[in-house]
């Protein structure tokens, strides 16, 4: 920890996740807001082994897939090559349990789990419009929506255009478009494709 | 780039006659490392950038056959740059990432389905291994112009 390197942003940033831990315990917070911070912690320690054990079991697997010629004997070689597969089927042990860590994990990314994983989620989640959001609660479409918004979004999902549906629902075309807007800003659909997307897949909004 | 077909078990040779260009954006040199070492032993050209803006830079200089970037980047995050580029570009895009928002297989919770929705058209799940590496870049090409399978 001594002298942090460019582009090193992430090892200080868990340190920020590890003091938030402490403070957390010490104060004697209730157990799911500990778990959480546990939580939190496993995961920007997964997050960083990421990029390193991506590595090695790439190279690894290619060493394998190749057969390493190392040694004057065959005994040599022959020993040379259980070693590598031996090292390999580690390697592959240690990504499962990374995996499996990484599955553990029933809370989705909360403020301060964007904190330990660095400045550059947290400018992402916050522009999302995610971090707004309470992240425990999925929500239907449905009760999301008012009953109007619901009409509209059913003229949308129908494929009318603005002008047709504003037609059909006998309102102003600007009226229709606003509806429209709020929709998309409470669905968080990026453009019209997407939006439709998320209606076809109900369960994926999240309030 | 044939010159360098040095021990290739099982050549394709229709990728001999031009080199297949590949962009790989992620600032994790360890990754990009190793992702030029598999790749370039199988022939393909790799161009590497450890930033978004960098990536685009070279997006825009010269063409490319696919594009694999990370998610998570100091700077213009990868989602975005996938929107960039998908702007541009109907160029292969291949989303890496091994960080996930919660277990589960619901697209919009997951960094990768995210990304699948500003226009990756498969995504990678850090650690991957060099099979599952090779095999996205040979789907996202596409069958072989030789009318060889590129999968497998």
């Amino acid at each position: 920890m001594n002298e942090p390197r460019e582009g090193h942003l992430d090892r200080q940033c868990w340190m920020v996740g590890a003091d938030q831990v402490t403070s957390e315990i010490e104060v004697g917070r209730s157990s799911p807001e500990r778990t959480r911070a546990a939580n939190e912690v496993g995961s920007a320690i997964a997050h960083q082994l990421n990029g390193p054990l991506t590595a090695l079991r790439l190279y690894l697997g290619e060493i394998r897939r190749n057969g390493a010629q190392f040694g004057d004997t065959t005994e040599a070689q022959d020993q040379m090559q259980q070693m590598v597969e031996a090292a390999f089927q580690e390697t592959e042990r240690v990504c499962a349990m990374l995996d499996a860590i990484a599955d553990g994990f029933q809370e989705p990314l909360c403020p301060q789990s964007a904190v330990a994983l660095g400045r550059d989620v947290i400018v992402w989640w916050s522009r999302s419009g995610a971090a707004n959001a309470d992240p425990q609660t999925p929500v239907s479409i449905h009760e999301l929506l008012t009953p109007r918004e619901r009409e509209v979004l059913g003229q949308i999902s129908q494929g009318f255009s603005n002008k047709q549906g504003a037609i059909r629902l006998q309102i102003g075309p600007r009226t229709f478009e606003s509806h429209r807007a709020r929709i998309m800003r409470k669905l968080r659909a990026k453009n019209g494709a997407d939006l439709v997307r998320i209606v076809l897949g109900e369960k994926s909004v999240t309030a | 780039m044939a010159a360098l077909r040095l021990h290739d078990p099982q050549p394709t040779p229709w990728l001999a006659k031009a080199a297949v260009r590949i962009l790989v954006i992620d600032d994790d040199a360890s990754v990009t490392a190793a992702i030029q070492a598999i790749l370039s032993r199988r022939q393909y050209e790799v161009v590497v950038a450890s930033r978004a803006h960098a990536g685009i830079h070279a997006f825009r200089a010269a063409p490319f056959d696919a594009v694999l970037i990370d998610l998570f980047m100091p700077g213009m995050n990868g989602l975005d740059t996938i929107a960039r580029i998908r702007s541009k570009s109907e160029v292969p895009i291949i989303a890496m990432s091994g960080f996930r928002l919660r277990n589960s297989l619901d697209p919009a919770q997951d960094f990768l389905g995210l990304a699948r929705l500003r226009g990756a058209t498969m995504s990678l799940r850090k650690p991957f291994s060099s099979l599952q590496l090779v095999a996205a870049i040979e789907h996202s090409l596409g069958p072989a112009p030789s009318g060889e399978g590129a999968l497998q």
